[in-house]
């Protein structure tokens, strides 16, 4: 009896030890690159968070450009003292998967799987949820709805309506308006948009072969080869020359830019998503991740403190708050059946684009030598546009380069 | 011998001995003059003041210059392991195409900036030395050329350069009404014929101000009474520029050359920020681009800090050679008052 007794005391002292300790007060620290335009709403976002988890303080660190963000982060792996949690690219972090703290595992059931299918694969290492999507645009097709009515559905349609609009106004010899712009050298994006919509990829699923000068590869390097008569290939932003440009292929996060450059040119901006390719209407998303960081400096309640808002930022109404006032699109699907979320695409039809277009999306491999794949594809996919090699020739030297970065 | 020495010689001869203990300290005076001990309270109160900028140096420049030889030597990544790989790093580069075209690209950076800014900055000081009535005013108005920031500059450059709405075709269409002109609107930012010599013009207008504020400086240091003899000469104008004026302006001269010619090997934002990049088929990637690419900090490559670490060096190496050839071939021809 007197054994129970003392069972059940030591178990209830036990429970509330457990208790108090994972109530204890907690401050982490959460690196971002937001400008001072996004932070009174990331700010809100991070308090909301507070008031939701009492114990946690949260603190958020603003290391300038996405650029000072990525050198602060390597100096304080080589120090020893990262944060709790860190906005990241896909790319900065590739080399630092043993010090990422997953967390995936940490979820309740079916917020892993509320994300946009095509954000989890850039999010998964070994088959494991380890980071998070935070902020994520995705390419859409711009257009100059002044002279395009009805914007092309397919890719037949995008090449007629390139072709038509290409003029040489004045008759000065030069074009002085082009159907379309790409930007490949900034942006090898536009042309792993077409591979997506080709059926196409960089890899094979288990990243052990070259596929990009596959069929699917060349359909896609074919189109954009017939394409180039009709477009401006610029290494200069596209809204910087938008006046000559009946449509283009451009992310998102580019939206108050091209409308700005639009206004300014004097015709009216329209959104639509992608024409439809061969096989899909994907079309890759690019942005941030979050990231929670298993290093010696974090102690385990500030690693689940800092998955907690990670967990927390996915939310449907908190990943909505930041879209509508961002700019950037929403991560989860069910943040799309929201009201708010309907509420703010009905207010602002540029959105419904962009909305659809979004779960659609497909997003980078992690491949640790992506950095290299994406630098060749971008000189490439340049070369090509600007008929420096066939388009043909240029595919198959893309895909011996990266034979090459494979074999690394 | 001045008159002094010549009358300490007729005193009397000193003791042998003394005059033995002397001999090594005649012979070699720098070794002697170590041992004396006030030298000694010297030298240690002007190593005193040498030590912040020493200690600032060494953190800040040797231990980097040094880390960054020892990374070059290692397949190094943010996390360990980090395998020894000697200089592999070094023959990735040298068999890359990308980085001969950077040098390439870098040598003619260096070869048209440095020598165009330096004759510009000349013939502004001159101008500004005549004493213009406005002096203050124009001497503010080319440093703010320098003093404003390079991103911003940068930025507008962009705009004077963009091939529609840009002032600079502008001014092109301008000419073209000309019967006897036949211009066509410059991608400039866009051709790769032309991307990185819009650069070489965006730096050569940031330099050339505050160059001429050093030279200007220079310039007023140098006393009336060389202008007067050449005057008494019959030289003037301007000859006295040529034979007073320049050589005596030799050591401003020297210091601009040398800053500029090691701050042109590093050029980096001028280029990122005016072409959003290395500019249409790479034609503007210069060394340090080139650095940065490697080390995954631009265009978002892969990070390779080995080989970002083993183009650095490689960089070091030629900054280094060309300054000291400077240092001892151009120094020769420096003249001080």
């Amino acid at each position: 009896m007197l054994r129970n007794v003392m069972v059940g005391l030591l178990a209830v002292l036990l429970l509330g030890a457990a208790a108090v300790a994972a109530d204890e007060p907690v401050t982490i620290e959460f690196w971002h690159a937001m400008s001072s335009g996004h932070q009174p709403n990331l700010q809100k976002l991070v308090d909301d968070f507070m008031v939701a988890y009492p114990h946690i303080t949260v603190t958020p660190v603003y290391q300038g450009s996405y650029s000072s963000l990525q050198g602060k982060i390597n100096a304080a792996v080589a120090a020893g003292n990262l944060p709790a949690i860190a906005q990241v690219y896909e790319n900065w972090i590739t080399p630092l998967e043993s010090i990422l703290y997953p967390i995936g595992p940490h979820m309740a059931p079916g917020e892993a799987e509320d994300i946009i299918d095509g954000l989890v694969p850039s999010n998964t290492f070994n088959g494991v949820l380890t980071t998070v999507p935070f902020n994520k645009s995705i390419m859409v097709l711009y257009y100059n709805a002044d002279l395009i009515a009805t914007p092309p559905a397919t890719w037949a349609e995008f090449y007629d309506v390139a072709k038509s609009l290409t003029a040489d106004l004045d008759g000065d010899g030069t074009i002085d308006r082009y159907g379309t712009a790409l930007r490949p050298a900034a942006n090898p994006e536009q042309f792993l948009t077409f591979l997506d919509q080709a059926g196409g990829s960089i890899l094979n699923a288990d990243w052990t072969e070259v596929t990009i000068n596959d069929a699917p590869g060349m359909a896609a390097i074919q189109f954009c080869g017939s394409l180039i008569p009709y477009t401006f290939v610029t290494s200069e932003y596209i809204s910087d020359h938008i006046g000559k440009i009946a449509m283009f292929i451009d992310t998102s996060a580019g939206y108050p830019y091209n409308l700005t450059a639009a206004n300014n040119a004097g015709f009216q901006l329209g959104v639509a998503m992608l024409p439809v390719g061969p096989v899909t209407q994907g079309s890759m998303i690019q942005g941030t991740n979050l990231a929670v960081f298993d290093v010696p400096n974090q102690t385990q309640a500030q690693k689940d403190a800092a998955v907690l808002l990670a967990r927390f930022m996915l939310r449907a109404e908190n990943t909505v708050f930041w879209a509508t006032k961002s700019g950037y699109q929403p991560v989860t699907k069910s943040a799309y059946e929201l009201q708010a979320w309907k509420d703010f695409v009905a207010a602002n039809p540029y959105q419904q684009a962009m909305s659809a277009q979004m779960l659609l999306g497909f997003s980078q491999i992690l491949h640790p030598n992506y950095g290299d794949m994406r630098t060749v594809l971008s000189t490439k996919f340049d070369e090509i546009m600007r008929g420096a090699v066939s388009p043909l020739d240029g595919l198959n030297d893309m895909a011996a380069e990266i034979e090459l970065l494979l074999e690394e | 011998m001045n008159d002094a020495a010549r009358v300490r010689e007729k005193k009397p001869r000193r003791p042998l001995g003394e005059r033995l203990r002397e001999l090594p300290a005649r012979l070699n005076p720098v070794a002697s003059y170590r041992r004396n001990p006030t030298l000694w309270k010297e030298s240690g109160t002007a190593y005193l003041y040498l030590l912040p900028a020493l200690a600032v140096l060494s953190v800040f420049v040797f231990y980097p210059f040094f880390s960054a030889f020892r990374i070059s030597l290692f397949k190094w990544g943010l996390l360990p392991p980090r395998p020894y790989v000697g200089l592999a790093n070094y023959q990735y580069i040298f068999h890359d195409k990308y980085f001969w075209r950077a040098l390439w690209h870098t040598l003619y950076y260096v070869a048209v900036t440095v020598p165009v800014t330096l004759f510009l900055a000349i013939l502004v000081a001159s101008l500004l030395n005549k004493g213009l009535k406005f002096l203050s005013f124009a001497r503010t108005s080319f440093f703010l050329s320098y003093i404003s920031p390079i991103v911003a500059i940068a930025m507008v450059w962009r705009w004077m350069y963009n091939a529609d709405y840009g002032l600079i075709n502008y001014f092109l269409s301008l000419l073209d009404r000309l019967p006897f002109l036949e211009l066509n609107a410059i991608q400039w930012l866009n051709d790769p014929k032309y991307a990185l010599n819009a650069v070489i013009v965006l730096s050569i207008w940031h330099f050339v101000g505050y160059q001429a504020i050093i030279l200007l400086a220079g310039m007023q240091n140098i006393e009336q009474q060389y202008y007067d003899a050449a005057k008494v000469d019959g030289a003037s104008g301007f000859r006295a520029w040529w034979h007073v004026t320049i050589p005596l302006l030799t050591p401003q001269l020297f210091f601009v050359f040398i800053i500029s010619l090691i701050g042109s090997f590093k050029v980096f934002t001028e280029v990122n920020i005016l072409l959003s990049g290395s500019g249409p088929l790479r034609s503007a990637e210069t060394i340090v681009y080139y650095i940065l690419r490697l080390s995954g900090r631009v265009d978002g490559g892969t990070q390779h800090l080995g080989r970002a670490a083993a183009a650095s060096v490689v960089l070091f190496g030629i900054i280094f050679a060309l300054t000291v050839f400077q240092m001892t071939v151009t120094q020769r021809k420096v003249h001080y008052q």
